[in-house]
Parts: C-alpha cells; structure tokens; sequence
C-alpha cells in the first residue's frame, strides 16, 4: 500500500522543503470504536459456534421423528440433503452432523459449549459497552441516528446497487448518490440496527438464561420457548449483515478498511469547503 | 534543541504552528514538515441540534506520516488478531480442535481453570439474581404441556418402590433419620402449583406438581446449624447401559426454602411414575431441570458444597435460572 503514491510526495529526507504537499485527512472512527469492531469478530464466531452447539441439544426447529432414523432435526435433515445433493459430499461419514461440524464446536459437547458460550457472552457484553462508550466520546453516536429523509435516500441508494451491474454490462457511467453525511441511508440503517441487534440478542439471551428471576423479560419476548426463536434468529441477523458488510468493505477499497484499523481516511467530502467561510 | 529551533525558522508560517494533538504522537518522524497541521473542520454549518451529525474532524498530514500511522496500526492490528486467533483456538475444545486438523493435546490446567472461571462467575451472577422472596410464574391448567421422560440413562426397575425410604443426614438432633411415602404424606400439608421446568438442554415443559414443601420438612427436621447445603440423592439412577448410577446434586438450602420449592409426589394429578421419579422427587423451579432429582433416597445436610453429579462432566454447579 505505501508505494502507491506517486514519488513526488514521498517523505523528503531534509525538513527544509516547504512544498511538501499534506494530505488533507479526516478522523472516521474512535479508538474504542475501532477495538470493540474487530474484537467483535472473534467474539461473534465464539457465540455462533458455541451457539449452534447448544442448539444442537434441542433445536428450535423440529418435526415428528423419522421413523427409519428417527431424526426430528431439521439441521440435521439439511445435512443430510446436502451430502446427497453435492457432488463431493456423497461419501461424508455422518450426513446428518454436517451441519454441526461446520457451524457449530461439534454435536455432542452442550457442557463444553455452555462454557465458552457464558465467556463470549459476558465479553460480548463488555465490548459493547466499550463502543458505546467509544461512540460517546468520539461523537459517532449522532452519525447513527435514523433521519427523516432515510426512506427516500434508501431507495436511492437502492436503485443504484441494482444498476451497478447492468452498467458495468453496458459500460455506462453510473454515478454513486452524493450524500451529505458520514453515512449513507443504507449504512445507517444498517450500522443503527447492528448495535439494536446486539442488545436484543443480550436481553433474549438473558431471558433464555434467567427465565425465573427474569421472567418479565421472557414475558416480553413472548416466554422462554418464544425467547430462544428470538435468539436465533438474531444469530442469523448478524450473519446476513456480515455478508454484505464484509463484500462491501472491500468492494468499497483500502481507504475504508483503513479507516476502521488506524481512524484516518483520506476521503474528505468537498460538499462545503473551507474557503466558504473563510 | 537548537538544530530543531533553526530548522522551524527555516519554514514557512503556515507549517511552522505546532500544537496540534497530533503533534506530540509522532515521535519517531523527526522531520519537522511530518507535523500534521489541523484545519479545522471542512464544514462550517454551525450544528443545530444536540442529535444532529456534526462535520468529522479534519486535519492536514504528509502522506509520509499518514503512512507511518498506517503501517504501525495495520501491523498492530494483524498482532492483534494473530493473538486473537491463537488465544481463540487454544480456548476451543479438543474435540473441535482435532477437527480442524490440530493433533497435539491443546487441552491444559490453565485451560480448565480459565474456563471453570467464566462458569464460577456466571454463577456467581444467578446467586446474586436470586431472591428468596420472588416467585416462579405459575400457569392454569390449560396451558400444560408434555413432559418427556429425560431419565439420564435407563428407568429404573419399578420394585424399589415398595422398600421406598428417604434418609436424612446431617441433622442438628445428630441422628439419622428415615422415613416412608406415608410420613411423609400424612404429617405435611399438601400444595400445589403448575410451573415451568427449563432444561439445560433448552426445552422447557409447563406441569403440575403436587407435594410438600421442602421448607416443611426443613422445618420439622433442622440441619445442623452450620448447613448450608444439601446433597439430594437418588440410588436407583441407572446409566445408560442399565447399571447403577447413583445420580446426587447439589442444593443451597437457600433455595430449598423457596416456597415454590417442592418434593412433589404427585404429577399432572396423580401419585409419580417411575418414569417421573416415584414415589417422591424434587421439584426446584428456579434451577435447571437437571437438579429436579427423581426418585430421591438421600438428603444430607453439610456446611461445605458437596459434590455435584453433572459438574464432573464440565456442566455449572449453582443452575440458579
């Protein structure tokens, strides 16, 4: 990365040359921002895998057992499938574990995953507290916050995603919406309903975890069985976000990968610049 | 210091204010036009709200510092997350280890105990949200559901229950004590309740239990003055090849005091099954399903925590839910 720009602002040696241009930079992420996202990538994985261990003791999702093998699990129905269907998996020795042996620790360890689950889950906790905290001190907060105009900016940005393609197809110019914000519509909603999502999956989990002495918060979700839907399908909420997310990050260049590593971008928006006011 | 002062003098004004907050981390850049200078803010609205979005704040740098700042964060964040990895991958079980390809026996003490540590204060945690005042939700008897049979293990053979005795240890008197179905039916007052058992497993079922309080038979009956718990036991308990098994369990006897802690001897309505933990079981809705032991034959009292039947088997001790 450092070699791509041009040599004529490589860093002279002698301090006397007055002509050494600076870039302008713009500070994107506080520091505690930028810990708590990427301590949230191992401590995700920890709760997914673990996650799906415990699952594994009694799925959510269940039907009438079979009665040749006596299987209720729907996880455990798609594994099979899957060996059947994809080439390569025809001789997979358990079909019916293939699920839990990719996305889970492994079937048969609920003790084990209850342990790590608690660990992720407390640390979970602590880091989200530590990005609240980063979003106060670093002001992010207010870059988060649904506006009045989202819906419409949504849809903007919406349509230009779906003609991304079919402009590269035809080789026309497809212009990015210009917005005046840290963030556009779409990112917004997106990075608002994460640390929403967060909590949720904080307040089913507890409710799954203390069902008596929290049972007003297992009321609220429903009751205990209806908390553990919640919980689960808040585990898929982070991982349809992630998806996207991940595509997007590289898709959208270094500056921005950057900007959650070491703070600074270089993408200053020149909406308003300086000289307006000077 | 004089070196630096004749170099400063030596630029022009505009790269010559210091002070900005950067200034002062670029320690190892010596050169002096390294200095990133702030601007200020690129926009100049005045904010209006207390929510709304202000202007990200801007300053100027040399891409030569930009690309110190770069390099020395990116290499600290791949320590970071080569520390992550490694930190994250020693913590998983063997099982999943060997899974993915790792040979060598990752597991250690200072695993276990690291480990044991997360699940001491998370019961820590259930202890504190404890109150011996709160009650379970109850429910009517429209709303009960199946319960299955999770007998670790086999059920056990039916003809234990006509020489059926529960012993208590551990008394203030000192003496050993034992009782039949009878003593206990006939001397305590019967109460009832249709609550919810959780399992550790995630299931949960809503049933109706009847039987005596266990702070009755506390009552009748004092541990020891220095108890603090009980170890509630059954005999019986088969694995899951057949043999014997005795299943025990931990139980504070602050949540044997729980009103809505029971030993039930009836179930949906009539006398226990074997499946259901004939002739008399516990029924403890604010712990796991696991605790509620059938088929008790022992209670001692002990001022120190005995030992509990599923935390040899990596599984938390207090269950508190």
């Amino acid at each position: 990365m450092s070699h791509s720009t041009p040599p004529a602002s490589e860093p002279n040696s002698t301090s006397t040359m007055p002509e050494q241009p600076g870039v302008l930079v713009v500070k994107k992420h506080h520091l505690l921002v930028r810990w708590s996202h990427w301590l949230n990538v191992p401590i995700l994985l920890g709760l997914i895998l673990s996650g799906t261990s415990i699952y594994w003791a009694s799925p959510v999702y269940q039907h009438k057992p079979d009665p040749n093998t006596a299987n209720f699990d729907v996880a455990a129905d798609i594994g099979t499938w899957l060996c059947a269907h994809l080439p390569g998996l025809h001789h997979y020795s358990s079909p019916p574990d293939w699920i839990y042996n990719h996305m889970s620790l492994g079937p048969g360890m609920l003790a084990l995953a209850l342990r790590l689950h608690w660990l992720c889950a407390y640390s979970f906790m602590l880091n989200g507290m530590v990005y609240i905290a980063g979003l106060v001190m670093g002001g992010g907060w207010r870059s988060l916050l649904p506006r009045r105009t989202d819906l419409f900016d949504a849809l903007r940005m919406l349509r230009y995603y779906l003609g991304v393609p079919f402009a590269k197809l035809i080789h026309r110019e497809w212009l990015h919406p210009r917005f005046n914000s840290k963030y556009n519509a779409l990112q917004r909603a997106a990075y608002f309903s994460v640390p929403v999502a967060g909590f949720l999956s904080v307040t089913t989990g507890w409710a799954i975890h203390k069902p008596m002495q929290l049972h007003w918060l297992a009321a609220l979700f429903g009751g205990f069985d209806a908390a553990r839907v919640w919980h689960f399908w808040l585990m898929w909420l982070f991982i349809f976000f992630v998806v996207p997310h991940v595509i997007l990050v590289f898709a959208d260049g270094w500056d921005t990968l950057r900007s959650m590593i070491v703070g600074w971008s270089t993408r200053v928006k020149r909406t308003e610049p300086i000289a307006n006011e000077r | 210091m004089s070196d630096d002062k004749k170099s400063d003098s030596l630029q022009p004004e505009e790269t010559r204010s210091t002070g900005s907050p950067l200034s002062a981390k670029c320690g190892p850049r010596t050169d002096g036009a390294a200095l990133p200078v702030a601007v200020g803010f690129l926009s100049m609205k005045k904010p209006q709200g207390f929510f709304e979005e202000r202007s990200l704040p801007t300053i100027e740098m040399t891409p030569g510092h930009l690309r110190y700042l770069s390099r020395r964060d990116v290499l600290l964040f791949g320590a970071g997350a080569v520390a992550a990895l490694a930190g994250g991958g020693f913590l998983l079980p063997q099982d999943t280890l060997s899974r993915l390809g790792v040979r060598r026996n990752m597991d250690s003490r200072g695993k276990e105990w690291f480990l044991n540590k997360a699940l001491r204060i998370d019961d820590d945690v259930a202890e504190a949200l404890y109150s011996g005042n709160r009650r379970v939700p109850t429910y009517t008897k429209s709303q009960i559901t199946p319960l299955k049979n999770n007998y670790n293990g086999a059920t056990p053979d039916p003809g234990y229950i006509s020489g059926w005795n529960l012993t208590l240890d551990g008394l203030a008197s000192g003496l050993g004590i034992s009782l039949d179905i009878r003593n206990l039916t006939t001397r305590f007052s019967v109460h009832e309740q249709i609550t919810r058992l959780v399992c550790v497993e995630g299931w949960s079922a809503i049933a109706w239990w009847a039987g005596l309080r266990f702070d009755d038979l506390l009552r009748a009956y004092p541990p020891m003055s220095q108890a603090k718990w009980a170890r509630v036991e059954s005999s019986v308990n088969l694995d899951a090849s057949g043999n014997p098994d005795p299943y025990f369990m931990s139980l504070d006897l602050g949540t044997a005091r729980h009103p809505q802690t029971l030993l039930a001897t009836h179930f949906n309505g009539q006398p226990l099954t074997v499946d259901h933990g004939a002739p008399l079981r516990l029924v403890v809705p604010v712990k796991l399903g696991l605790k509620n032991v059938k088929a008790i034959t022992k209670i001692t009292y002990s001022s120190e925590e005995p030992r509990d039947y599923w935390a040899q088997y990596g599984y938390s001790r207090y269950d508190g839910i």
